[in-house]
């Protein structure tokens, strides 16, 4: 009874003495904050919009960031609601409002709504990567405004969910990194790899450009002044044609009278003019319109911008039209990017693959960490040991988890290696402690013993953070994630979990 | 003492092994260099093309290959398959310089549909691919000559650094031309493991030559000893981690990565027992005589 309840007592000494040293206090201080910073909401219920293609929903307003909760009445909880029996109305009621249109089809892209702040990168959770490179070589200045102007454009087309950043390599070579979740590729790569120079021609005669001085306002999700009409059987199936007005500043008006006023009447069809007003994107032809008769020499400012739409059936083609009206809208909206791009890489990876490879990282990291345990158990043979070390691993990997949700930084595959490879050095370093303390006999005290392995663990630790810094330009910054948390992670092992652990070990194996 | 005994006669020999493995690499890289105009056997992502990842199950992937082979040059295919079950889940094809829109168009006609769903693209372009793999060579070279003044400074003395240094580079030479002969095409990802292998392998040098030189209690072949023993349990430790990683990852790039650094960590024991803990065995015996 007695040696048991000594037992107790001891353990609780222990234990209190532990939670009493700096370096625990850190670590559990530390582990708290990531908490705050990975902020887990496993309640939250819902999918979130990532772009509404739905000509009915544009026009009321929904727009991408929108929670949906329930449609036609069905409470939506999760990807697999979504798939609902839709009839011939829908409802839709999402966080900011509702929403309600007669038709079968319902077009939106959605996705799981965010369950904590750990943001998962393109080849986890699927979507578009582009990699531009400037035609010229660029400054650094030019370079923000590059990255401003992609920004908005993006955004002004409906998506939001995108991680733009600039990349240097070692050979001074400037890129841009676009990635893009929820958007297809065919539907980017024009929106992101054209330099969007629009002009409206007649003749030889610019009339107005696509920049904010000519254009005043452009219509966009609205149905009284954009639309497709027009369909028609071409060759390899149906053409539709799509039209938004424009509204002109008044030095553009005046323009397009002046330029007008010198045209002629059609000779075969009086109606209209003897040119057609041409409308060219980055100097290719997009449309070319006969204009009416009676806008001869007048100052306008409202005008129709027309273009076309292929697909095999009408359906594919009014959908082509609208997403090249959407695409027109926005570069002329935004304007045109300072300078020529060239996409030097693109990659889309989908939904599906970066789930699979989601789910495969907990069996491969619980794994790994059973077999360091498996090791350090054989070598050993003691728990007081093994537990230490695989408290310490886990608490590496939450914490590394934490900062990168902390600052923001997505996670993907190169950033998952990081993650194993600092908890792989993590786990070494935690070994030179444990043999150290206890080469028992000699003379030395405790803090000596720790001092002589921190000597091994910092010259490690340097070695490693060097190897990796070079990385974090090359090849464009694409193995930066790799990087990054390498050395997070090292850095939080030397500060934070090392000295946690020499407590953890000094405290459990001194008597 | 009998053991420390053999280990003074013997220790030289030991040397042999690792300069043996290092002159077969090198004679074996610049064999492959010759052949392939490379030192190593770059994947699509640093000599540009394309790498298709599709989700279609059951698809006779022989049959396939064939089919594609007809169609196009230079073209690779791979089976995936779901862990555990074994089950077909889909293929990975890659291919250099072909239009995706035409091998997605050629892959409906065997395959059925594919959407954006199931489809997984990866395009590089083939200036892109030689500038990153420049690139990744740069950065080594820089990791290394870094890695280097760090364990100079840490050290300040020469042939115990220069000892670290050199089996670093050993571990990378065999292991590139082990990673050579078993024909792995090397990625982006593969170069960044070779990086973190540079900070792996000086772990277990740097803890043997603090033990070794900068340590006065005990014998000094004692103190060989418990580094060797500690140093084989952290290589155990890794080991076991990256070979389980290794087995169970479904993602090519991170098996690479894993292969890369499990081989090189094979090679580092070599590297770090038989040729540096001779070389401060012989250095710290010299300097001890000297007094």
């Amino acid at each position: 009874m007695l040696v048991c309840y000594g037992g107790i007592v001891i353990g609780k000494m222990k234990l209190g003495n532990l939670l009493r040293d700096w370096r625990m206090i850190i670590l559990i201080v530390v582990l708290l904050m990531t908490i705050i910073a990975i902020k887990p909401m496993p309640w939250n219920k819902g999918i979130e919009v990532v772009k509404v293609n739905q000509k009915e929903l544009l026009e009321q307003g929904m727009s991408s960031g929108e929670i949906i909760k329930s449609i036609n009445g069905k409470e939506i909880e999760n990807l697999k609601d979504f798939n609902v029996e839709l009839g011939n109305k829908i409802e839709i009621t999402t966080n900011k409002g509702n929403y309600a249109y007669l038709g079968t089809e319902l077009d939106v892209v959605v996705k799981d709504v965010d369950k904590s702040k750990i943001k998962k990168g393109l080849d986890l959770a699927g979507g578009t990567r582009v990699l531009l490179k400037p035609k010229e070589k660029v400054t650094e200045q030019q370079m923000d405004n590059l990255n401003a102007i992609m920004k908005t454009r993006l955004d002004v087309y409906g998506l939001s969910d995108l991680n733009i950043r600039k990349a240097n390599d070692l050979s001074g070579n400037k890129f841009l990194l676009v990635e893009i979740s929820g958007a297809t590729k065919e539907e980017v790569k024009e929106l992101i790899g054209q330099q969007g120079k629009f002009e409206a021609k007649i003749g030889d005669e610019v009339v107005f450009v696509g920049e904010k001085e000519d254009i005043r306002n452009v219509c966009k999700d609205d149905g009284s002044c954009s639309g497709v009409s027009q369909c028609n059987i071409v060759d390899n199936g149906q053409q539709c044609r799509f039209q938004f007005q424009v509204t002109l500043s008044n030095d553009a008006a005046k323009k397009h009278a002046e330029v007008t006023s010198k045209l002629e009447a059609n000779e075969s069809n009086g109606e209209y003019l003897s040119k057609k007003i041409d409308f060219y994107l980055d100097n290719e032809l997009v449309d070319s319109l006969f204009i009416g008769a009676d806008l001869k020499g007048v100052e306008t400012t409202d005008i129709l911008i027309s273009g076309p739409g292929l697909g095999s059936t009408r359906d594919e083609a009014i959908k082509d039209a609208l997403m090249n009206m959407n695409k027109l809208q926005t570069i002329l909206m935004v304007g045109s990017l300072p300078f020529e791009l060239e996409i030097v890489k693109m990659d889309s990876i989908s939904p599906r693959l970066g789930m699979e490879f989601f789910k495969n990282i907990f069996l491969v990291g619980g794994l790994a960490i059973l077999g360091v345990a498996l090791v350090i158990f054989v070598r050993y043979r003691k728990f007081k040991i093994v537990i230490p070390i695989i408290v310490t691993m886990i608490s590496e990997i939450f914490i590394i988890i934490g900062v990168a949700a902390f600052i923001g930084w997505r996670l993907d595959l190169a950033a998952i290696a990081g993650i194993l490879a600092s908890v792989g050095t993590g786990v070494d370093d935690q070994i030179v402690i444990t043999d150290e303390v206890m080469s028992g006999e000699t003379a030395y005290d405790w803090k000596e013993k720790l001092k002589k392995a921190f000597f091994i663990i910092f010259v490690a630790y340097f070695g490693t953070v060097v190897a990796m810094l070079p990385l974090w330009n090359a090849g464009a910054g694409l193995v930066r994630g790799f990087a990054l948390t390498t050395i997070i992670g090292v850095t939080i092992g030397v500060f934070i979990t090392r000295p946690a652990f020499a407590s953890m070990i000094e405290k459990l194996l001194k008597d | 003492m009998d053991k420390e005994e053999l280990y003074k006669k013997h220790y030289k020999k030991l040397f042999v092994i690792p300069i043996i493995l290092l002159l077969l690499s090198i004679i074996f890289i610049y064999n492959f260099n010759n052949k392939h105009g490379d030192i190593v056997n770059k994947d699509i992502s640093l000599k540009g093309g394309i790498t298709a990842t599709v989700y279609v199950e059951n698809v006779n992937t022989n049959e396939l290959e064939v089919f594609l082979d007809s169609k196009f040059n230079d073209i690779l295919i791979r089976r995936l398959s779901e862990f555990g079950s074994g089950k077909d889940i889909g293929f990975i094809i890659e291919a250099g310089d072909i239009d995706e829109k035409e091998l997605r168009s050629v892959l409906e006609e065997k395959v059925g549909k594919i959407s954006d769903e199931n489809f997984s693209v990866e395009k590089t372009g083939s200036s892109l691919g030689k500038s990153f793999y420049k690139e990744m060579l740069k950065a080594v070279l820089f990791a290394f000559l870094l890695m280097a003044a760090v364990v100079f400074i840490a050290f300040r003395t020469f042939i115990p650094s220069m000892a670290v240094v050199s089996a670093a580079l050993l571990d990378i030479i065999i292991t590139l031309a082990i990673v050579d002969l078993i024909g792995v095409k090397i990625s982006v990802a593969g170069i960044a493991a070779f990086m973190l292998l540079i900070g792996y392998s000086i772990d277990t040098d740097i803890l043997l030559t603090t033990r070794m030189l900068k340590r006065k209690e005990g014998e000094l072949f004692d103190r060989m000893i418990g580094a060797i023993k500690t140093g084989l349990t952290m290589t155990a430790a890794t080991m076991v981690a990256l070979s389980i990683a290794f087995i169970f990852s479904n993602s090519l790039i991170l098996k690479q990565m894993f292969l890369i650094i499990l081989i090189g960590l094979l090679i580092d024991i070599i590297s770090t027992y038989f040729m540096n803990a001779g070389v401060l065995w012989w250095y710290c015996n010299r300097k001890n005589e000297a007094r």
